[in-house]
């Protein structure tokens, strides 16, 4: 390799964020015929996603509801195999082939996706909800240049030209900041964080209201992990991206994110705007998660674990999820699923802590 | 009318590119001294093959033989003569055109029906890859000699002895689709495991979200990723499709009106020129089959590192 590969500058200035009405003015395609305009982006309900095993069900995602506004970027953090990313490939139902949506919807624009059929549902993969997928180097051919890879969503997604795609994939490049001298490389001869630009790159090909990241920067340094961050930041503000970030990495939520969906063992735990649910975690399940994460400030023997481990899904135990590891574990938890509770300043928990359904923020 | 112009001018525009990307490949092909080795044998092997009255004369049968029987090499016959006093370098250059011939048309064949069925079979899975695998097995099993005994007189009836096809002998076709059929199910077994293995790659996960069809996922995203294994395939092919031949010869499935290398090391075994301390009876063809295997190999080695990005830059 001739050339060092230096990630470009980051630019501190970020442009002021679209509002939902710009959003979706700015489309570069018309909304899909059945949509609702007035309807919000993303809306999921009790969404059921079953892995079917020889011995049973597992149920990796069980009710779990949130929805995503036009710009909003939303953390979805947990400890692994707490159906985090299950939950987001669900959407566009990329599962694996004994995977099953058994229940809820998911509407896109108002339009149910779980409800069309996989040809159907073709229409929105890539083109509405597009996946920055986790690993780069894995997500890439290693004997097709990068640029002609990013052109295949333009190419066949599209149906535009071999030409035009390519000219667009070499804007696309240009926009997530891989300089054009790298533009016939091959993934081998990027950095991580160079390959990660390009799946991000590839993910906007589209220009697609919803963007799932997956574990985007959990393979990266701290230095590009924060330049991706911020470009992803950026381009969220610029291009007016709904982002759907996957991660068991709490700081990256904290920066990136405007809402933070915490999820255990298939079920949400607890949903909030970031800097509420960060500051005054109120699901026993959240405290020692945000204990077990480490503090630059504090002393490294004050970092907690959780005992025990997360429940077998092929056959969770009937009441909360949560109640054989939890410290605050009542004779009900056992016994009965918690309702949600939902605060004033915007939270909902589901615990049996807090019994009426509506609180007031706890002082 | 514009729009007509800005076609042509892509298309050609696109022609531009492929020639500047063979002229970049052809620079860097001939940057590898083992691979340019074997293109110059094997060059000079395929101009003997496609002529080789220029260099030696006409093929020289038993009643033309200008040496005596067993002559040993000489000023006048460099390789000396065989058992009937041929010029063994006459016959030996005239076998290059049936070794070679036989060698890349039953590697042809093998391939074509080994890639194609070997990725079909890889990417879909399930029924498909059951009915072809079955298939495969079936073919993995046939006995070459047995099924070039039924299969040659067979053959010979229904097209006539003296049928010819692209110049060579029915007899000779015998060879190569026997060939053929025993050796394909071998190398789509290989290349479907391979293509299974690639299949469950991330990159071809996201391919089929991207929207890429499955023929373009298999020619686009898969082929490439076989291309070692196929050019490694192509070179045994070859060696074994010229060994074949020369087995097959021994049991009197050659032609005898041309002869082959395999002919001519069978027609120096059976007249016992081992025995006799004949040895350029035997190694005049040996050293070519040896030669334009290695060259084949030289040439196979190179072309693999070349079209395998990653190891393209290594160097």
């Amino acid at each position: 390799m001739s050339e060092p590969m230096g990630e470009p500058a980051i630019e501190p200035a970020l442009t002021p964020p679209l509002t939902p009405g710009q959003i979706r003015g700015r489309r570069q395609w018309p909304l899909p015929k059945q949509a609702d305009p007035a309807a919000p982006l993303l809306q999921v309900r009790n969404l059921q996603t079953y892995f079917k095993l020889g011995s049973g069900w597992v149920k990796a995602v069980d009710d779990v509801s949130f929805g995503l506004t036009d710009g909003e970027a939303l953390g979805l953090v947990g400890e692994s195999g707490c159906g985090k990313t299950t939950t987001a490939l669900s959407l566009v139902r990329l599962l694996p082939t004994n995977g099953r949506i058994r229940g809820g919807s998911v509407e896109l624009f108002g339009i149910d996706l779980v409800a069309k059929s996989d040809l159907a549902l073709q229409r929105y993969r890539w083109r509405e909800i597009s996946i920055i997928f986790q690993g780069a180097m894995n997500a890439l051919n290693p004997v097709i240049q990068v640029r002609r890879q990013i052109a295949e969503p333009i190419r066949y997604r599209l149906g535009q030209s071999e030409a035009a795609s390519q000219k667009r994939a070499e804007e696309l490049l240009d926009l997530v900041g891989i300089p054009s001298r790298r533009l016939g490389a091959y993934p081998h001869e990027l950095s991580g964080g160079m390959r990660q630009r390009a799946m991000i790159a590839m993910a906007l090909a589209c220009d697609p209201a919803i963007v799932i990241g997956d574990e985007p920067t959990t393979a990266l340094d701290a230095m590009v992990q924060a330049q991706i961050l911020q470009l992803l930041e950026q381009l969220r503000r610029e291009l007016g991206l709904s982002l759907i970030l996957i991660t068991h990495d709490l700081s990256v939520v904290a920066e990136t994110c405007d809402r933070v969906l915490v999820m255990y063992a298939g079920r949400v735990a607890e949903e909030g705007p970031v800097a509420r649910v960060f500051t005054e975690p109120r699901h026993p399940y959240t405290r020692k998660l945000l204990g077990a994460f480490p503090n630059i400030r504090s002393d490294r023997r004050t970092l907690e674990t959780i005992p025990g481990e997360p429940p077998n899904l092929l056959n969770p135990p009937p009441g909360c999820r949560f109640a054989p590891r939890c410290p605050q574990v009542m004779p009900v938890c056992t016994e009965v699923v918690p309702p949600e509770a939902v605060f004033a300043d915007g939270v909902r928990v589901a615990c049996h802590l807090y019994e009426t359904p509506v609180h007031e923020t706890p002082a | 009318m514009s729009a007509t112009i800005s076609v042509a001018s892509a298309r050609s525009q696109r022609w531009r590119l492929r020639g500047t990307r063979l002229r970049t490949f052809a620079a860097r092909y001939s940057g590898r001294k083992d691979g340019m080795l074997g293109l110059v044998v094997l060059a000079a092997f395929t101009v003997l093959a496609l002529a080789p009255d220029l260099f030696v004369g006409p093929l020289e049968t038993a009643t033309r033989a200008t040496a005596h029987a067993f002559d040993a090499p000489s000023a006048q016959h460099f390789f000396g003569a065989d058992d009937l006093g041929r010029d063994m370098l006459n016959r030996t250059v005239h076998g290059a055109r049936i070794s070679m011939t036989i060698g890349l048309l039953a590697t042809v064949i093998t391939l074509v029906f080994g890639v194609v069925v070997g990725l079909v079979a890889g990417y879909s899975g399930g029924l498909v890859d059951n009915v072809l695998m079955r298939v495969a097995d079936f073919f993995l099993v046939l006995p070459t000699f047995v099924l070039a005994l039924i299969l040659a007189p067979v053959l010979i009836e229904v097209v006539g002895a003296d049928a010819e096809f692209l110049g060579i002998r029915a007899t000779l076709l015998v060879i190569v689709v026997v060939i053929g059929i025993t050796s394909w199910a071998a190398t789509a077994r290989i290349i479907r495991s391979q293509t299974l293995s690639l299949k469950q790659r991330m990159f071809v996960d996201r391919a089929r979200v991207v929207g890429v069809g499955p023929g373009r996922i298999i020619l686009r995203h898969i082929l490439p990723n076989v291309v070692n294994l196929i050019v490694a395939n192509a070179v045994l092919t070859f060696a074994t499709a010229v060994l074949t031949e020369t087995t097959l010869s021994f049991i009197g499935l050659g032609d005898p009106f041309q002869p082959s290398w395999g002919q001519i090391l069978n027609g120096a075994q059976s007249s016992g020129a081992a025995g006799l301390g004949a040895w350029w009876m035997i190694a005049p063809p040996a050293a070519s089959v040896v030669l334009v295997i290695l060259a084949f190999t030289l040439m196979g080695n190179a072309l693999d590192d070349l079209l395998n990005p990653k190891a393209r830059t290594r160097q």
